[in-house]
């Protein structure tokens, strides 16, 4: 019964969008003007999909929260890590409610502590990490050990030169059409171009079956 | 064959750290002037679309981006502001779906620029804040419906204020007040092509990190996207073309030492590993 229920609101809120996208904003003159029907009803229905959205988003807090607290109270192994947790979650909740965006006050200086001083200054520090990585497995893992990875190698190489000033400055006194930048220009918009292409192609098609199972009940675990 | 070369091979990753890490901080410590390159089409397009805005429509950016690819997108959206700014267009910005901190990121990068223009908060730009959207179908959805009704979908901005009570958003009511989208994130959905340029006609331009570029290349062709701005290169060229070198020209200007150790790195490990692979086989 709840699999049928949970199809139904599928397939009508699929039939709603899709008929509200595919007919016209307005029939033309020889079929009255009428305008598109479904319209009127578009935000309402977008702001029903957005509060559904937004209780599975509180879904992900809700259940870290249990979980910590869950572990704070019986003092399981890594409670610890559960009290800075919930401390940094009470915390910033406090401070991005309470506070008023104009007013200086204890409680935007903390928001701003919490969110610039620690969040992300620990953003930016896991962020620059890759570089660091990107490096070390430049150095470790990518073997010119055959032709094509030879010509990897070069294009990657060509490409990485040729979208960033370096690359126009190595090779600026050479013709345009052999400089750096051009030659990059070239891998990405004619070679990769058409992979990119038969890729989209292959994944659109591949997306609109899935949908279409969907949408109809046809997928697993449908009604 | 020199022995020391195949000890490159297992060279302590420490040193390849090290490397890295100064490489990039160089260009910060010492003004190495290098040349701008010639703008790319996609480039150019973007600041094409802008400079034909008609006085009578706004420009739409979707900010949705947060730290983890500020080190491209902030530089695309703060010269984008510049341009709007010395243009006198108006602009709206929204963050959809992406990430909850979007609205965040962009008042801090907008607000300097625009006070200092003489832009005025309702009347000039407004940030809408950001909207919810958790899968490719529902961010979908919520643009086709902002594009129909701006109002219906975010009744308030981002400071709780009632949308009509804002000047600007008295005169943007659906997508026929727009002149062109511009949204920034690591990699824009396609979304916006589909639902904005296929069913309304007005012209999509997006801000994408270096690494995501290539998947928009097909779409620059097609006419599908008027510009995409390519990591902090095409922010630097973007610079270039309103005059004002800023963070996108520092930021490349790193990037290309950075993209300069990546490819030393593997050349040094594969002359390592060449040199090893030498010595075992001249070995008795």
């Amino acid at each position: 019964m709840t699999r049928r229920v949970v199809w139904m609101i599928t397939f009508v809120g699929g039939l709603f969008f899709l008929l509200e996208f595919l007919l016209p904003e307005q029939a033309p003159d020889w079929l009255g003007g009428i305008k598109n029907p479904l319209t009127p009803y578009l935000g309402g229905v977008t702001n029903f999909l957005v509060v559904v959205a937004t209780m599975a988003f509180l879904l992900g807090p809700f259940i870290l929260v249990r979980r910590h607290v869950g572990t704070l109270v019986r003092r399981r192994q890594g409670w610890l890590e559960s009290l800075v947790f919930v401390v940094f979650l009470g915390a910033s909740l406090l401070a991005a409610a309470l506070r008023e965006e104009q007013v200086r006050s204890a409680l935007s200086v903390l928001y701003d502590a919490l969110f610039f001083g620690v969040l992300m200054a620990f953003f930016a520090s896991s962020m620059a990490l890759l570089a660091f990585y990107l490096a070390s497995a430049a150095h470790r893992a990518f073997r010119v050990s055959s032709l094509e990875a030879g010509l990897m190698m070069a294009a990657a190489a060509i490409v990485l030169l040729g979208q960033v000033p370096l690359g126009d400055w190595l090779t600026q006194g050479l013709p345009k059409s052999l400089q750096l930048a051009s030659v990059a220009q070239w891998i990405l918009g004619v070679p990769n171009t058409a992979v990119q292409r038969a890729v989209m192609i292959g994944a659109c098609g591949g997306a609109f079956a899935a949908g279409f199972r969907q949408w109809l009940g046809l997928g697993k675990g449908a009604a | 064959m020199a022995p020391w070369l195949a000890r490159l091979h297992d060279l302590n990753p420490r040193w390849l750290y090290l490397a890295t890490g100064l490489l990039m901080i160089v260009p910060f410590v010492i003004l190495i002037p290098m040349p701008a390159g010639t703008p790319s089409r996609a480039t150019q397009g973007l600041y094409d679309a802008i400079e034909s805005c008609p006085p009578d429509k706004v420009v739409w950016i979707d900010s949705s981006w947060d730290q983890g690819s500020r080190a491209e997108n902030e530089a695309q959206l703060e010269c984008v502001v510049r341009h709007l700014c010395r243009q006198h267009i108006r602009f709206v910005v929204t963050s959809v779906g992406i990430t909850p901190f979007g609205p965040e990121f962009a008042d801090r990068t907008i607000k300097p620029i625009a006070e200092k223009a003489g832009y005025v908060y309702g009347r000039d730009w407004v940030n809408t804040g950001f909207v919810q959207a958790p899968t490719p179908a529902s961010l979908a959805l919520i643009i086709n419906g902002l594009a129909r009704d701006f109002h219906s979908i975010r009744p308030a901005d981002v400071h709780g204020t009632p949308i009509g009570d804002l000047p600007l958003m008295q005169k943007v009511r659906t997508i026929r007040d727009i002149h062109v989208i511009y949204a920034i994130t690591y990699s824009p959905a396609q979304e916006w092509i589909s639902f904005i340029k296929g069913q309304f006609g007005t012209p999509v331009a997006f801000g994408c990190m270096s690494i995501m570029a290539p998947s928009y290349y097909a779409f620059l062709d097609s006419g599908q996207l008027c510009g995409v701005l390519i990591g902090n290169r095409g922010a630097a060229q973007y610079e270039a073309l309103i005059g004002r070198p800023s963070l996108g020209t520092r930021l490349s200007m790193a990037q290309s030492f950075g993209n300069a150790a990546i490819i030393l790195a593997a050349l040094v490990g594969n002359l390592g590993w060449w040199a090893a692979r030498r010595a075992r086989r001249k070995a008795p």
